[in-house]
């Protein structure tokens, strides 16, 4: 039995039987595609041809398609792995973080954050395999005996660090997700009416059955894979962090980098779950179950982010000036008052200011803004990454090394199209999976007995034990299940 | 014999009449995990901590292994004169290696015991017991069992429908 907050709205609202629960949410992939998402995909599918030209492009001509020089030889690429890997982080956060702190709001959201953080990650490493230039030597990050006297790979090295980290965090996070999809998938093998579905979903669904053995041991997987997400989340973008803060580059050789990496991902990913929930509680028809209140909860998280993200911004200020280091001082300067100083003052706009307005309540119930403001977020974040990776590159030590970087229509094409590559696996994700566990839905609406005691207790308050006496049989200790 | 209800604060309460009865609850079947089954019905805390706590271990010690080999004890690189046996930074490696073997091990032993498997048909007591109901199997393959009497017990404690199914032992 767990304690109920009086505070807080129903988690899922409209009285749902757990019937009603399977019809809501099986609907968008049982019935015909609607035009809606057809035109989506569409979308979708141009975005990821326009992808799959430029990248293919760059892979023929060489990284010299790119905007890179001698001084900056790491931009746009960098930046666009490292926000959407940053994106890829709400969706662990959530299934995990927010499962060991037992919050029962993350049940209606986690499926599509998880599925975003996938795709997401699958993005940030197309950009690392792009950005090698020479990609079919991709794998020797990886310690394999090999030719050159077994000469192995450098694990001091934090790029060495980030191949393990990300892969496995891919991994991890495709297998927990799949772990969750497995009852859902059997719940639709159940409903399924032509063969070929029924095939599909019966060969993924693994024969659940719903057995009560089956479920107590998958209670204690999903709780030890949460506990073993919640410090990978962390480590992930802790470690992407060091791919910048070990070098010598005054602007990254900071150690505020990895907790304010962290706070950043946190930040944009939740930006991106809003972008996306947004939407999709009303396309899809979810309005009961993603309610304001979980927007709410989720504005409120955006906005502690984005402060903490604010913060880090000035405490780098702070440290830089009071470190008395000049090159450091001047790299933060620059930052702010040199060429690029339109880049800053937008990562500064719309990361630490704009969020401040979620301490409005209007602004944290009104759909149509949070989704203008997920959007605010969303460039923020990529701007974060901009200013981070060019205005500390672009002014070398030397001033003859002194450069300015601005991408080329291919890099510009890429990063467009890897939209494209994203949301074509949303479509089909959308499509073909439930996009809420239905099985943790089930679990938290109230039962029938719960509310009959409800009404009860209510009952007693109001009119005194005399007319409450009647349903005297309901209490104990049934009331385990919420 | 199967007892079908329809909501899960009565099947547990059912079910802890049942065994308190003494008969052979075979298992419960339901959409979604009622919390405290188990208990009732007896089942012992799963070992997939113990499992998982095991493959943790491999991650990391291979993972120490394997950078401790390659690093020092095989093929030195000397990177601006630093140790190369330098165990803070195998830190990350390790962490994430042993993430790595947990998960998959975890969740491998979690498919071997509880027999999933890709493409496996499933033995369903009920197709609605993925969607809204919730089924009780008791075991009554001692032919002792009073039938009347337990089917009389499923319907007091709220069974909407009662079956009988065979199955080979």
């Amino acid at each position: 039995m767990s304690y109920e907050s009086p505070l807080r709205g129903n988690l899922v609202e409209g009285g749902k039987t757990y019937h009603d629960i399977t019809l809501d949410i099986t609907r968008p992939l049982e019935n015909k595609a609607s035009k809606g998402w057809w035109i989506g995909f569409s979308i979708a599918s141009v975005f990821l041809a326009l992808w799959i030209s430029a990248t293919t492009y760059t892979l023929l001509v060489g990284i010299g398609a790119w905007g890179l020089n001698k001084t900056v030889g790491w931009a746009f690429d960098i930046t666009n792995f490292v926000f959407w890997i940053g994106i890829g982080h709400a969706g662990t956060l959530i299934s995990a973080i927010l499962l060991l702190f037992r919050q029962k709001w993350r049940m209606s959201i986690n499926r599509s954050a998880e599925a975003m953080t996938i795709f997401a990650v699958l993005c940030a490493a197309s950009f690392i395999v792009s950005h090698m230039g020479r990609p079919w030597v991709a794998y020797w990050p990886i310690p394999l005996p090999n030719a050159f006297g077994t000469l192995w790979v450098n694990f001091n090295s934090p790029l060495v660090w980030d191949v393990f980290a990300i892969s496995t965090y891919f991994s991890v996070s495709l297998v927990f997700w799949y772990c969750g999809l497995i009852p859902d998938i059997a719940t639709i093998r159940d409903r399924a009416t032509t063969k070929l579905r029924k095939f599909w979903y019966g060969f993924f669904a693994m024969g659940w059955n719903g057995s009560s053995r089956t479920w107590h041991r998958y209670e204690l997987v999903s709780l030890i894979l949460a506990a073993i997400s919640t410090p990978l989340v962390l480590s992930v973008h802790s470690i992407v962090s060091m791919d910048f803060a070990t070098s010598l580059v005054p602007g990254w050789h900071t150690t505020i980098f990895p907790p304010y990496f962290v706070a950043g991902a946190i930040f944009s990913g939740f930006g991106m779950v809003l972008t996306l929930l947004v939407v999709g509680r009303e396309v899809l028809g979810q309005k009961e179950y993603i309610t304001e209140e979980h927007l709410d909860a989720m504005c409120r998280i955006v906005m502690l982010t984005g402060t903490m993200v604010g913060l880090a911004y000035i405490t780098e200020f702070f440290i830089a000036a009071y470190s008395g280091v000049e090159y450091e001082q001047y790299a933060f300067l620059n930052r702010a008052f040199g060429p690029y100083w339109w880049a800053y003052w937008t990562m500064m706009t719309c990361n630490l200011l704009a969020p401040q307005i979620f301490w409005l309540k209007w602004a944290r119930k009104t759909p149509w803004f949070i989704f203008m403001m997920s959007i605010v977020v969303n460039i923020g974040m990529w701007f974060e990454r901009f200013v981070i990776i060019v205005t500390s590159l672009h002014r070398d030590f030397l001033p003859s090394s002194w450069v300015m970087y601005a991408p080329t229509i291919i890099e510009i094409c890429i990063l467009i199209g890897s939209f494209g590559l994203f949301f074509f696996f949303y479509f089909l994700f959308v499509r073909f999976l439930p996009t809420i566990n239905m099985a943790e839905i089930k679990g938290i609406i109230k039962t029938k007995h719960s509310l009959e005691l409800e009404k009860h207790y209510s009952e007693l308050l109001t009119h005194g034990p005399a007319k409450a006496n009647h349903s005297n049989d309901m209490k104990g200790e049934s009331v385990h299940a919420n | 014999m199967l007892g079908v209800y329809n909501d899960p604060d009565v099947i547990y309460n059912a079910t802890k009449k049942l065994i308190k009865s003494g008969y052979q609850v075979r298992d419960v079947y339901s959409p979604f995990a009622i919390h405290g089954i188990d208990r009732v019905m007896g089942i012992k805390r799963s070992r997939l901590s113990i499992v998982a706590f095991c493959f943790a271990l491999f991650g990391i010690t291979s993972a120490i292994t394997l950078m401790s080999y390659t690093g020092y004890f095989d093929w030195q690189v000397n990177v601006g004169g630093k140790p190369a046996l330098h165990l803070p930074t195998f830190i990350p490696i390790t962490f994430e290696l042993g993430v790595l073997c947990t998960a998959f091990g975890l969740v491998g032993c979690f498919f071997i015991v509880n027999k999933l498997a890709w493409g496996k048909n499933a033995d369903i007591i009920d197709i609605k017991v993925t969607d809204d109901l919730f089924v009780v199997a008791i075991d009554l393959i001692d032919h002792k069992t009073d039938e009347a009497e337990l089917s009389s017990l499923l319907k007091n404690t709220g069974a909407i429908e009662i079956r009988k199914r065979e199955v080979d032992v």
